[in-house]
């Protein structure tokens, strides 16, 4: 804070009364305020993963982390080995402890890792007896099921190891750069830098995460020093922010795709999109260039596959084409008669524009589409109970599994209900087991890709139709930021804040 | 009719406004789609439960019942203050409105504050000069104050006060300089119907016979507005701002999500969102009951504002 800025907020009467307001000051330059959006902790389902999912806040280490490039790295555990059938062998490193003192050691991994199966926030398949410990520093995961892909998923946070007996509601006690020093639910959390943390100390003393639901609030907080990082920032207040003096605005690499998903086996209202030739109307009738380019805008790229970056799927990324834009051959398919459809939306999720921009370029080619705009709870209902054409949404790659998205939305064996809606061929489904099942990361990613080509090219069964991106909002004081394309992996303990 | 009976009326007429609203809030929950057992254990557990886990769960919650049945034991459990769980966060809903209802009324207090604070010297001052400057500024602003949404002139207050002149936080709880800016917001907008009440009854009250009696008898025109005409004129203003008040619990919904205010409002919205039928209901009814409470309490100022009101007769028979 400036003298200038002191004299503006000390200098007036009212202050008197008030007191001096409670951004970051001169005095406090190691403290980092991120506002994020609503607290999600309060919730049942998320209630005893605090700190650690959705918001991570970096307490908490997974076995294993997922770097910036999609690969899996080594966190807690130096080294693992495939070990079959269905089981892996990890080997923790040596001397590392909780911040309060106690030793990491296997039983604390499989104390975590069948809390995990136990409260349901599992969804690898794990059960509460999948952990053997073999010494110390080496335990064996079997999951329930096959799923040679446990250790691309263990990547979550949601699988941050916690001290066994620690309370993982109130007081988790992890082995992470930073500790939880407070939690006022719906308001902030607070975390401090573990003096214990056996790499680089945090860069910042503590960090606060604000819970401000509304996005220009965020913003306003982020204008008036309040607040140092604004996370998910939307496009027309990123094109805002970056005119404003002393703010920048930082896109982190794509790590999300805006998908059309399609009502693939729905019963009359919603039945229409059985036809595989009126899909694809609806996929060559869209032109993603300019959707990009002119409507998205920044961060945003081009994208024909189902996962954002297309380079998780390595070399066989080519399988996947696209259905090209033509809109001459959707209007021929067709055949002259004008179709009526619905398309769903959850509001704050997708910019409006992007729907408009939709609706206009399938109303060109004959298809008039019928926008309703739900709320989260309505979108879920219609979601799952298969009452859509089409839904927008934008889901993310969160881990290394090449067939994540495939095997969560696509997949008829999917615990997702609207997958039921939206699975394709049993020919599809093959190959997303073989993804599952595949024996070495460059066969899972070969069976990803040609399971993304069945459903994207094939059978048309969605639309990617762009890569998109984590906005982020920041003073210019914001040093050592890395945007990680997963937000949920997002580092914070690289940053700091310059005087 | 003494005081008591009327007292007794009084009582048992809200009892019987407390049970028609329970019967309504209860319905919205049974009428509503959905399995709310299905619905409760998707929210715990994320995965999609079996039939088996849901038909248990209908049982254990007596859901299997008839409608009267459940909304007897409903009522019942209500009337002990017991609401039952919230789907979203498994806890008690009545721990959930104790631990935020506080919050709420301290914003809604506060903003019923500032508005008789700006309403009332505005009002006289308006009423006083009739057609002046001061006037057709004042009714200007009531215009504006009734016209402007309550989250556009919340963001207006952060960029003038947070953003320009940096003495006021944004959003979030934590002190008074918190409470301040949502406060202004919602009582901004209850001045402007209140000045424009107090101004048009202060203006009937000036022309009364009484008041033309205490000229006469040489009181000042100061003297006269202040200690006969505006006690007259208050008494719709006291109606108006008591209503006003349960206005300001519902307006605070909107006010609350927009400066992250950790009050009741902000959660209605997201258990409205999350179908969260519990929470509604038991939000419905404790608002309710306040209101209630408040309307009676209001009845009984009439008297203490206006000795020639006799309680159960009309307060125009009296004048």
């Amino acid at each position: 804070m400036t003298p200038h800025h002191a004299a503006r907020r000390c200098g007036l009467g009212l202050l008197v009364l008030i007191g001096c307001n409670t951004g970051t000051t001169r005095g406090e330059r190691r403290r980092l305020v991120i506002a994020v959006g609503e607290d999600q902790y309060p919730l049942a389902l998320n209630r005893e993963r605090l700190g650690r999912y959705p918001l991570n806040a970096g307490i908490c280490e997974p076995l294993v982390r997922l770097a910036r490039d999609f690969t899996v790295a080594p966190a807690l555990a130096t080294h693992w080995e495939r070990r079959e059938p269905n089981t892996v062998r990890f080997f923790l490193g040596h001397g590392i402890s909780f911040s309060d003192g106690t030793p990491l050691n296997a039983s604390s991994v499989a104390y975590t890792l069948a809390d995990a199966a136990r409260k349901h926030t599992d969804f690898s398949f794990l059960s509460d007896s999948s952990v053997r410990v073999i010494d110390d520093t080496t335990l064996d995961v079997r999951p329930a099921r096959v799923n040679r892909r446990l250790a691309d998923q263990l990547v979550h946070p949601t699988y941050g190891i916690i001290e066994p007996g620690s309370d993982p509601a109130r007081r988790p006690i992890c082995t992470g750069p930073f500790r939880l020093a407070g939690y006022v639910p719906n308001d902030h959390l607070t975390v401090v830098a573990n003096e214990r943390f056996r790499g680089h100390r945090a860069k910042t003393d503590t960090v606060v995460f604000r819970f401000i639901p509304d996005e220009t609030t965020r913003i306003l907080a982020l204008r008036s020093h309040q607040v140092d990082v604004v996370s998910d920032v939307g496009r027309s207040n990123a094109r805002a922010v970056e005119r404003v003096p002393g703010l920048r605005v930082v896109t982190a690499p794509p790590g999300a795709v805006l998908v059309m998903y399609m009502n693939l086996n729905g019963t009359a209202p919603y039945a229409q999109l059985r036809d595989s030739s009126l899909r694809r109307a609806v996929a060559a009738a869209i032109d993603r260039r300019t959707l990009v380019q002119s409507v998205i805008g920044g961060g945003s790229t081009g994208l024909v596959t189902t996962v954002n970056p297309p380079s998780v799927l390595g070399a066989y990324a080519p399988l996947v084409h696209g259905v090209p834009y033509d809109p001459a051959a959707a209007k021929r398919a067709l055949h002259g008669r004008r179709r009526p459809l619905t398309l769903i939306v959850q509001p704050g999720t997708i910019d409006r524009a992007v729907v408009d921009y939709v609706q206009a370029q399938l109303a060109r080619v004959g298809i008039d589409v019928s926008v309703e705009q739900l709320d989260a709870a309505a979108f879920e209902t219609r979601v799952n109970s298969g009452a859509f054409d089409l839904d927008l949404e934008v889901p993310n790659q969160n881990d290394a599994n090449p067939a994540f998205l495939l095997a969560l939305r696509w997949y008829s064996k999917s615990s997702t209900r609207s997958a039921a809606f939206t699975h394709g061929s049993p020919r599809f489904d093959t190959l997303v087991q073989l993804a599952l099942a595949a024996n070495t990361d460059d066969d899972a990613r070969k069976a990803a890709a040609e399971a993304m080509h069945q459903l994207v090219d094939v059978e048309v069964g969605t639309v990617p139709l762009a890569g998109m991106s984590r906005v982020y909002a920041m003073s210019d004081r914001v040093r050592g930021f890395m945007p990680h394309p997963s937000q949920l992996n997002q580092d914070w303990s690289t940053v700091w804040l310059t005087p | 009719m003494s005081a008591t009976s009327w007292l007794a009326r009084r009582i048992a007429g809200a009892a019987v406004v407390w049970l028609l609203i329970s019967f309504l809030a209860f319905s919205l929950g049974a009428l509503a789609p959905g399995d709310p057992a299905e619905v409760m254990l998707l929210r715990r557990t994320g995965d999609p439960p079996s039939e088996v886990e849901v038909q248990t769960l209908r049982h254990q919650l007596g859901l299997d019942r008839p409608f009267v049945t459940r909304y007897a034991a409903w009522l019942s459990s209500a009337a002990h203050g017991d609401f039952g769980e919230s789907y979203r966060t498994g806890q008690p809903v009545l721990d959930e409105l104790r631990e935020r209802f506080p919050a709420t009324l301290a914003l809604a207090l506060s903003a019923l504050a500032v508005g008789l604070v700006i309403a009332v010297p505005l009002g006289i001052v308006s009423a006083a000069v009739p057609d002046s400057a001061v006037d057709h500024g004042a009714r200007l602003l009531s215009l504006a104050g009734v016209s402007i949404p309550s989250y556009w002139l919340g963001y207006v207050l952060m960029l003038l006060f947070a953003v320009t002149l940096g003495v006021l936080p944004v959003s979030g709880s934590g002190g008074i300089s918190h409470l301040i800016l949502p406060a202004l917001t919602l009582g901004l907008g209850s001045a402007a119907g209140v000045t424009r009440l107090l101004r048009a009854n202060l203006l009937d009250e000036l022309g009364a016979d009484y008041v033309r009696t205490a000229r006469a008898k040489g009181l000042s025109g100061w003297r006269v507005l202040t200690r006969h005409a505006l006690r007259n004129a208050l008494n719709p203003v006291v109606t108006v701002s008591a209503l006003r008040f349960g206005r300001l619990l519902g307006e605070a919904v909107i006010v609350e999500t927009v400066f992250a205010w950790p009050g009741v409002g902000r959660w209605m919205v997201e258990s409205i969102y999350d179908r969260d039928y519990p929470a509604i209901q038991g939000f419905v009814l404790y608002i309710a009951t306040v209101f209630i409470i408040i309307n009676v309490t209001v009845d009984l100022s009439y008297r203490a504002l206006d000795p020639r009101v006799r309680l159960g007769s009309s307060l125009s028979s009296h004048k």
